[in-house]
């Protein structure tokens, strides 16, 4: 989010407000969550952080706070540098995956339930993404943003049907055994 | 050498998975080279049997028929023997003219003709059994005492008078029955005779207890057998009244009994090869897909395009050349009673001329081709991609087809829009038809002539064979031809049907019930069926036309318009089986099986 | 007489396949229900039996055993040709390979049902240019199917499922011969049905698609493992789906 802020400064100084509407605009729904505040929280950071500079701007007498931030050089750095980044999240599978291993082991829980619970959420999830990107026109930015989502929710229940069947077979191994 | 084990075990792969379809393939080849060699090889018999009865009869090369009776008349047809051109003679003997009756009251004319009790040099009968003339005893020539029913110890009435039968012979002196009396009394035109033997005293003693018309007669052998030209020019003249038949005219009128009956079989083979091509060309266009499939497939592994002609073309010559064989065979096999309807002649029929068997093969050949040459080309053409991954057909849009099934009522229209995938299919089932209506027709018209019995007076106790073979062999070609429609249209609404299952398992999917599904499908078979009828009619009696000489009776309109209406309702009820059996298949496997 | 105002209605469904020891049971003792105005998706591997139970349902196949009601009436008992009505009214399909008449244009495809159940040509016709203008088509009415892409092929389709009005929509993996875009384009149709009311059985692989519907039954070797209300949810915010916070 800090990064993303940095860059979008890049072009020229603005207002928090119109930082704001740009975020919505790119995000589309899935910026509607996001708290008015934030940006502002975000802002005063990387002021401290030295990587902006706020200025007042000379503005309109009736809205006096409005202030205009701007990247300082080692803002300009900062961005360069998350430009050049090839860093990814890293899904996080390990703890789901412990956390089937240690109710099977411990016989807290069955797994096949659990996996189903878990991707009854994530179908929910998916759904909620869908029914958003089928709203969006064709070809808008946030239907991108959108269509990632959902393929990343779809391949997180193809690994969940891929726990589903080896934890049954591990089942019926149990059984059979 | 690599490659022709290749062809050869490809060919008998695709045989052994097809053999409905090599089958058809083989009868129908054979059917019509069948027909064709007997067509084009009935002269030639008739000619091999004339010759060898005149052989084994010691026939005489020219006889003298004096057409009247009297000394004067005698010494004139004995100077004849003087001929220093004359190696041999017989006669002048009598011939007489009456009746014979016989114990079940049949009756026909008849020439006697009075021999020695022992045969001379030329013109000696063959007894093919009982024994020669005797005296109070007569001899029947076969061709008539088969007609009349008639064998050894049976009695005859000849002109009142009784006389037992002593024995049956043939001769080349004469042609083959009903043609024995070569002329009428006092030289004018003669009616349908058969021929009977006695002694001289008994045919003199005939003639006169009835004061019966007479002709004096002698036959001569000639030094030179094919001058006979010569020696009828040397003797002809107004001094005389005689009548000479050389053994060539003799030959030729024998064919007289045959004349229809080679336009019926050679035009009878064309419309069977017809047939044939529709047939086989509906079988290969059926398979055209697989056919271009394979073709693909061979060229991925490197075939050249003539190696896949060959393989394509090999199947249906090896197929073809094979049903010509055996038709030749059949051929072979049956023309000596298709040349000789009457027991006149002896001896067997020769081997089928070169030229007969060079034109049967042609036409096996030219079927084999004419009938496949559209998928060879197209399997060799397609590019080798396109042909993996080739589809029923490419669908054409026929906004025709749309205008023409919006003027009829829903389940046709619904039909027409979903079978009529080829508009080449329902060209060849016009044509199928029409070729059945053709062959209705014409036997038809044939069965409308009026013919003249043998008996006396035209009587029809005695059959008139020549009309009777004529029909016969007409109603052959016609139930050959109306097999192969048959099974013409058996495969021609299985191949719609094979084609349209898709369009029609998806139609079922939206509602349609299985019959209309059925109806849809007769429907797009019935339509050109119905065109098809509708011009075979008229083509039909013009096919007749052409081919009889005299005036043609046209059989009654109402049979007609009934043969053209019962071949129609017959197709209808042959696409009624397979539409039936294709709208049965369950829906889901046949999309599933589309979709594979 | 529809008592529980469902539109498609399974009891104890079963369908077996082949014979002796080769017999499967493509569909194993299936309940169910499926209420008017609900899009359920049906999930599984292939070769679960979830294309049989479609087929059932919509009167392509016979039951072996069990009962299958349609808009209030049982259809597994029906003849061929009551069966053949039954769906002119009652079932819209659309499925993976599209299935159009390849000789006949999108609006002839379209008509096709509508000429089936009786209507006047006239009437048809008019039918089929609404149905293409709603699916995005209408300038394509006159193509034939080879002409069109495959998104457009699928559209084709469900215009001619919806052309009778159907009770309901069986689709057997819409989606499966389409790309995202094609994909997308044809489940916003469904997304609109499905908010005008229309009833909807999709048997699916694909996850996205499942995703959309109100209801999903997961099925195994013939049987339900999982039935999943997703509609009405506690619906959360969209930002929850993607990390904004700081």
């Amino acid at each position: 989010m800090q990064d993303a802020v940095l860059a979008m400064l890049a072009k020229e100084p603005t207002h928090g407000y119109d930082l704001r509407a740009r975020l919505r605009q790119i995000l589309g729904p899935l910026g509607e969550s996001m708290n008015p505040g934030q940006i502002y929280v975000t802002l005063a950071r990387l002021e401290r952080a030295g990587l902006v500079v706020c200025e007042r701007a000379d503005g309109l007498p009736e809205r006096p706070e409005r202030k205009v931030y701007a990247l300082t050089p080692a803002g300009q750095q900062r961005v360069a540098a998350w430009l050049a980044e090839v860093g990814w999240p890293k899904p996080d599978l390990a703890e789901f995956h412990l956390k089937l291993a240690a109710a099977a082991a411990a016989r807290l829980a069955d797994p096949v339930q659990l996996v189903a619970a878990q991707r009854r959420e994530l179908l929910r999830r998916l759904r909620e993404a869908q029914q958003a990107a089928l709203a969006e026109p064709a070809g808008s930015g946030a239907g991108l943003l959108l269509e990632g989502v959902a393929l990343r929710l779809q391949a997180d229940l193809r690994w969940l049907d891929a726990c589903e069947r080896a934890w049954s077979k591990a089942d019926d191994e149990v059984e059979g055994g | 050498m690599g490659s022709i084990v290749l062809v050869v075990r490809l060919v008998l792969a695709d045989v052994r998975r097809h053999k409905v379809q090599a089958a058809m393939l083989l009868l129908a080849v054979t059917v019509a080279t069948t027909t064709l060699a007997l067509g084009l090889s009935l002269r030639g018999v008739s000619d091999a049997l004339y010759e060898q009865t005149r052989a084994a009869t010691a026939g005489p090369d020219v006889v003298a028929l004096s057409g009247d009776t009297g000394p004067a008349v005698t010494s004139a047809l004995a100077s004849l023997a003087d001929d220093p051109e004359v190696i041999a003679h017989h006669g002048p003997y009598r011939i007489v003219y009456a009746d014979l009756t016989t114990r079940d009251s049949t009756s026909s004319p008849v020439v006697v003709h009075g021999f020695a009790e022992t045969p001379g040099a030329v013109n000696r009968p063959l007894v093919t059994s009982g024994q020669w003339v005797r005296s109070g005893g007569t001899v029947l020539e076969r061709g008539f005492a088969t007609a009349l029913g008639v064998g050894v110890g049976d009695r005859v009435t000849i002109a009142d008078r009784s006389y037992p039968v002593v024995g049956i012979a043939v001769t080349a002196a004469t042609s083959i029955y009903p043609w024995a009396a070569q002329i009428g009394p006092g030289g004018g035109p003669s009616d349908y005779s058969g021929l009977a033997w006695m002694t001289r005293s008994d045919a003199r003693a005939l003639a006169s207890s009835q004061d019966l018309p007479v002709t004096m007669a002698l036959d001569v052998e000639l030094r030179d057998p094919a001058a006979t030209d010569a020696f009828l020019d040397a003797h002809r003249g107004p001094a005389l009244r005689v009548n000479f038949h050389a053994w060539q005219f003799t030959a030729e009128q024998d064919m007289v009994i045959l004349k229809n009956s080679q336009p019926i079989l050679v035009v009878g083979s064309w419309l069977l090869s017809f047939l044939a091509i529709t047939g086989v060309a509906a079988l290969a266009a059926g398979r055209a897909v697989e056919q271009t499939r394979r073709a693909g497939l061979l060229k991925t592994v490197g075939a050249t395009p003539g190696l896949i002609a060959t393989v394509l073309l090999t199947e249906y010559l090896a197929l073809a050349l094979a049903g010509d064989a055996l038709g030749l065979v059949i051929a072979r096999l049956t023309v000596p009673a298709i040349a000789s309807p009457t027991a006149s002649r002896i001896g067997d029929a020769a081997g089928l001329g070169g030229a007969t068997v060079a034109t049967a093969t042609v036409l096996a050949v030219a079927v084999a081709v004419l009938s496949t040459l559209r998928p060879t080309l197209r399997a060799i053409r397609t590019a080798t991609v396109t042909a993996l991954t080739a589809t029923a057909h490419q669908p054409r849009h026929r906004p025709w087809l749309t205008a023409l099934s919006s003027l009829l009522p829903t389940p046709l229209l619904l039909g027409l829009r979903l079978t009529a995938r080829q508009p080449g299919r329902a060209v060849l089932q016009a044509c199928s038809t029409a070729t059945t209506v053709i062959a209705i027709i014409a036997l038809l018209t044939l069965y409308a002539q009026p013919e003249r019995g043998y008996g006396l007076d035209g009587s029809s106790a005695l059959p008139n064979l020549r009309g009777e073979h004529d029909r016969r062999l007409m109603l052959a070609v016609t139930i050959l031809l109306i097999a192969l429609a048959v099974v013409n249209t058996i495969t021609l609404t299985w191949t719609t049907a094979i084609e349209a299952r898709a369009n029609m398992a998806i139609a079922r999917t939206l509602g349609a019930t299985p019959g209309q599904i059925s109806a849809g499908l007769s429907t797009a078979q019935l339509l050109p069926g119905l065109a098809g009828a509708i011009i075979g009619v008229p083509l039909g009696i013009v096919m007749y036309w052409i081919f009889s000489v005299g005036n043609t009776i046209p059989p009654p309109m109402s049979r007609m318009l009934g043969a053209a209406l019962a071949t129609v309702l017959a197709t209808a009820a042959l696409t009624a089986l397979p539409a039936r059996l294709a709208a049965r298949r369950s829906v889901a496997q046949s999309l599933s099986a589309e979709t594979a | 007489m529809n008592v529980s105002g469902a539109a498609v209605r399974a009891c104890g469904l079963v369908k077996t396949h082949g014979q002796g020891q080769s017999r499967v049971r493509a569909v194993d003792e299936v309940d169910l229900e499926v209420p008017q105005g609900q899009m359920l998706a049906v999930m599984g591997p292939s070769g679960c039996g979830k294309s049989t139970l479609l087929h059932l349902l919509g009167g392509l196949e016979r039951p072996t055993d069990g009962e299958v009601w349609v808009a209030g009436r049982r259809i597994d008992t029906l003849s061929e040709r009551a069966l053949a009505r039954m769906r002119r009214r009652s079932v819209g399909f659309v499925f993976q390979a599209f299935h159009l008449v390849e000789e006949l244009s999108a609006a002839e495809n379209v008509e096709l049902p509508a000429l089936l159940a009786g209507r006047s040509r006239r009437q048809a016709r008019r039918r089929a240019s609404l149905l293409l203008e709603r699916v995005g088509l209408a300038d394509r009415a006159r193509h034939l199917p080879s002409q069109l892409s495959g998104g457009q092929r699928q559209r084709v389709a469900v215009a001619r499922a919806l052309v009778n009005d159907p009770l309901v929509v069986l689709a057997d993996e819409p989606t499966g011969n389409l790309d995202t875009a094609a994909t997308l384009d044809v489940l916003r149709i469904f997304e609109e049905l499905r908010s005008a009311g229309q009833t909807f059985v999709i048997v699916t692989h694909d996850e996205r698609v499942a995703a959309t519907a109100d209801r999903l039954v997961s099925m195994r070797y013939g049987m339900f493992v999982d039935d999943t209300r997703l509609a009405g949810s506690h619906p959360r915010g969209l930002g929850g789906l993607i990390g904004l916070e700081g």
